[in-house]
This record gives C-alpha cells, sequence and structure tokens, in this order.
C-alpha cells in the first residue's frame, strides 16, 4: 500500500509544526488571561499571573524560532503569483465548496499562502512590541505605548488566521490533518486539493 | 451602605521650606531602605527621580528670568487620580485597587510585574522592584488612614504646607488659599487638581499654576490615547474577532461541511 502514500510533509517540518503549535497555543492562552480580566482565571491554569508574566515571553521566542524555519522552508513556494490572487478574488466560492473555476493549487493554496505571510508579519510585529513589553521599565514611555497597540492588534490578527487555520486543518478538509501528523495523503486527496503539485510529483 | 468621604492631601507649595522631613517620615513609616540612587548631583533635590523604594520627592527646580531667581520645591508622589491610568492599564484583578475613601492602592500579593501600569500613569509614579518584581508607589498612608491616622508625611510637616482632610474640604481650602495669593499680588496662584484624570486627590496650590511644569507637574495629564484604545474599542473588535472566528467556522461547518474528495472510503 506504500505506494498509496505521498509524502506530504517531512519528519521535520511535522516537528517544527507541532512545536510551532504547542508554543503557540501556550502564548496565545497565557495572552488572552492578560487580555481580559475575565479571562484571569486562564493564568491560574498555566500556574499563576507571575508565572504567566515570566513565561509568555519564552513561549512567544519558541515560536518565533519556529516561524523562522517555515520561512526558511517555505517562503519561496510561498510567493503569490498571478492566479493565487485570482484564487483569492474568488476564495469565497471555494468557501463554499464550487472550486470549478479556482485556479489549480501547488503545494500551498492561495488561502494557506496568506496564512503563511498573515503569520509571519504578526510575528515579527509580536517579536518587536513583546521585547518592549518584556522589558517596558528599559524602554521609553513612547515605545511602550506603540507596544501596547501593535501586540494586541498583532496577536488579533494572528488567532484569528490561526482559528481558520486549525478548522481548515482538521474538520473541514478531511485528509489534511494525516498529512501533519503522519506525514503523508492520498493520491486522490492531492489531485483533488492540490492539482498542480499533485502533477508535479507524479512526474518524478 | 454608608459612603465613606473622599480623603485628599493639599501640597501648598507656597510655604514648602523643602526640609524634606515628609521624605524622611515617608521611608520611616514605610519602613524602606534608603539607597541613593542616580548619584548625588550636587543637587538640593535627594535623588532624580522617585523610586520603588522612595515613594516621597520634593523636586527642587530653580528658575531665572530677569535677573531674579526663584526656587520651585513640590512634593512628588502618587496623585491618586480619581480615574487612575494605572489601574486601567493593569492587567491582575485586585494588584490595583481604588479603596472607599478614594485611596489608590497597589496590592503586591496581586501584582504580576508586567509593569503596564507605568505605561498607563500620566504621572510616571510607579516603580518596579526588580528584585521582587512587584511595583509599588505612595499608598497614601493606607495603613494609617484606615484607624484614622493622617499620613506619615502630613504628620511630619513642619510648615503645615501639607494638610489631610476630605477633598471637598480641601478643595475649598485650595481656592481659599490661592485666593489669598492673588491678593498679594501673585496673580497666576491657583489649584492643580488635573481634570483630565478625574482631579487628584492630591491637591497643589501652585504660585504659577498656569505652568505647572515648572514644578515637574505635567500640565494636562491624561490618560494616554493608547491605554484607552486598547481597552476600549480594540478590547471589543479583538473579542468580536475572536469569537466570531470561532462561531463562524462551526456554522461554516453545520452550513457546508467538510471539502470531500472522490476516495472517501479510505
Amino acid at each position: 500500500m506504500t505506494e498509496r502514500r505521498i509524502e506530504r510533509f517531512s519528519f521535520t517540518e511535522r516537528i517544527m509544526h507541532w512545536l510551532a503549535a504547542l508554543s503557540f497555543l501556550y502564548a496565545a492562552l497565557t495572552g488572552l488571561a492578560l487580555w481580559s480580566h475575565r479571562l484571569y482565571w486562564l493564568a491560574a491554569v498555566f500556574g499563576g499571573g507571575e508565572t504567566v508574566r515570566g513565561w509568555h515571553p519564552w513561549g512567544g521566542i519558541v515560536f518565533t524560532l519556529t516561524i523562522g524555519y517555515m520561512f526558511r522552508n517555505w517562503a519561496r513556494q510561498m510567493k503569490l503569483d498571478r492566479e493565487d490572487l485570482q484564487w483569492l478574488r474568488r476564495a469565497h466560492r471555494y468557501a463554499i465548496h464550487d472550486d470549478k473555476d479556482l485556479p489549480e493549487a501547488n503545494k500551498f493554496n492561495a488561502g494557506q499562502k496568506m496564512l503563511f505571510w498573515v503569520q509571519s508579519v504578526a510575528t515579527i510585529l509580536l517579536l518587536f512590541s513583546g521585547t518592549v513589553l518584556w522589558w517596558p521599565h528599559s524602554m521609553s514611555q513612547n515605545l511602550r505605548l506603540l507596544a501596547i497597540l501593535i501586540h494586541p492588534i498583532s496577536a488579533i490578527l494572528s488567532i484569528g488566521a490561526i482559528i481558520v487555520h486549525i478548522y481548515m486543518g482538521t474538520a473541514a478538509v478531511p485528509g489534511a490533518f494525516r498529512g501533519m501528523i503522519q506525514g503523508w495523503v492520498r493520491p486522490e486527496w492531492a489531485s483533488s486539493h492540490h492539482p498542480k503539485w499533485f502533477r508535479e510529483i507524479s512526474k518524478r | 451602605m454608608s459612603v465613606k468621604p473622599v480623603l485628599a492631601k493639599l501640597i501648598d507649595t507656597s510655604t514648602c521650606i523643602g526640609c524634606k522631613a515628609c521624605e524622611v517620615a515617608c521611608q520611616e513609616w514605610n519602613d524602606q531602605e534608603f539607597t541613593i540612587s542616580g548619584g548625588l548631583g550636587g543637587d538640593y533635590q535627594t535623588q532624580p527621580d522617585v523610586t520603588h523604594n522612595f515613594w516621597n520627592l520634593i523636586k527642587f527646580n530653580e528658575e531665572s528670568h530677569d535677573d531674579q531667581m526663584s526656587w520651585l520645591m513640590a512634593k512628588y508622589q502618587c496623585m491618586h487620580c480619581a480615574d487612575p491610568g494605572c489601574l486601567k492599564a493593569c492587567p491582575a484583578p485586585g494588584a490595583i485597587v481604588v479603596l472607599d475613601n478614594g485611596i489608590v492602592d497597589f496590592n503586591q500579593d496581586n501584582c504580576i510585574g508586567c509593569g503596564y501600569c507605568i505605561t498607563g500613569c500620566p504621572f510616571d509614579i510607579p516603580r518596579l522592584n526588580p528584585q521582587t518584581n512587584k511595583v509599588y508607589k505612595c499608598t497614601l498612608c493606607s495603613d494609617r488612614t484606615e484607624v484614622g491616622l493622617e499620613p506619615a508625611c502630613i504628620k511630619a510637616c513642619p510648615t503645615s504646607c501639607l494638610t489631610f482632610g476630605t477633598r471637598s474640604e480641601l478643595l475649598q481650602k485650595a481656592k481659599d488659599r490661592s485666593q489669598e495669593l492673588q491678593d498679594d499680588g501673585i496673580k497666576t496662584a491657583g489649584v492643580y487638581n488635573p481634570i483630565g484624570v478625574g482631579g487628584t486627590n492630591v491637591m497643589y496650590v501652585l504660585a504659577h499654576a498656569d505652568r505647572p511644569e515648572a514644578y515637574g507637574l505635567p500640565k494636562d495629564p491624561k490618560i494616554p490615547w493608547a491605554v484607552w484604545f486598547w481597552k476600549s474599542p480594540l478590547k471589543w473588535l479583538g473579542n468580536l474577532i475572536l469569537i466570531g472566528g470561532i462561531l463562524g467556522t462551526f456554522v461554516h461547518y453545520l452550513r457546508y461541511g467538510p471539502k470531500n474528495y472522490q476516495d472517501e472510503n479510505d
């Protein structure tokens, strides 16, 4: 049956993805604890407010490193071309499973590429504003004021994109999750969701 | 429920002699070790700024115009704002509390050391102790006032430049004193009780109320715009996006279901 399996993501890619997922989850939940008093109970779940304040930045550092790896690994494949822009204009049709007029996706479709760029930009913003918030007393007041705006804005962007990502990767696209867990997909899955990629690897 | 009167402190800078008895009393009562921070710059001022273990500082500001030299002294500490920026910015419930007598108090047991209060404060007052990772500032001697005593600085002041009482009573006193100074020919005399933070429970009588900056006091302090934006519209927009995202994906699944491909049986 091995010939019925197409490698989607390598072992390293999967390790890095799940390291990113765990550190993201930690940073997002501890961040949300400090975002609203109503969510402060999350701080208790993660060891109390002081612990959260101390460790949240380290969660962010780990996440940044994994994003750095992904950037190096995938940036070239994530470039948006003319077909991707066409795809994005018709994204609503993709959402209602009316895929006839959509340009064929390569290894990543335009939606996935957007996720990649949103996370890349958000991570850079989170890293810089987070550094300011990590050591507020060594920063100027103007920098701190900038950081308390940039940090939540980029976090909302990032978490919002991740909600869609998690939905797509689990419930919405059956077969995708196995690609990121076990690393392989069925040929039918590949030709249906990523036809260009499928043709390319079939040639090899 | 009986409503306690709001307590306040009035600093009449026109009778301050810069003796620093208030500084010493503050250190003594709050059992603070005194370590000079920032060095003695050949200056009358004890140290450049308030620190985590030095909450009450007389700022000595020299001014000269037309061959005249004037020495403006003003005691600097937490202003106990009616609308405190520190509290607005604080993410830890119970770390900053407004007592029913109007005192803005920090409860270090609940403080997580994030430093947001430092950013939220328009007077640049809270200071982080790097050893304990907690933030400290003047408590208006909440431990004394709760048993009916006046704050330590008030008790130590030899010229009655500092007075303590209910806010309404002291506000009247401040206005009367300003009028007195104006009658004496100091036309710029007035009360410093900045309205941008809802008024402060620490008020001043200034000879130059038209330019409080000369005393090291901000001209028109307000909770920083960024702090307001972060805690009001941004918070609601963010919550809407997060809750909307979770509900939206769920509803999408109910309406459209998964994206299937031909081979569903593997």
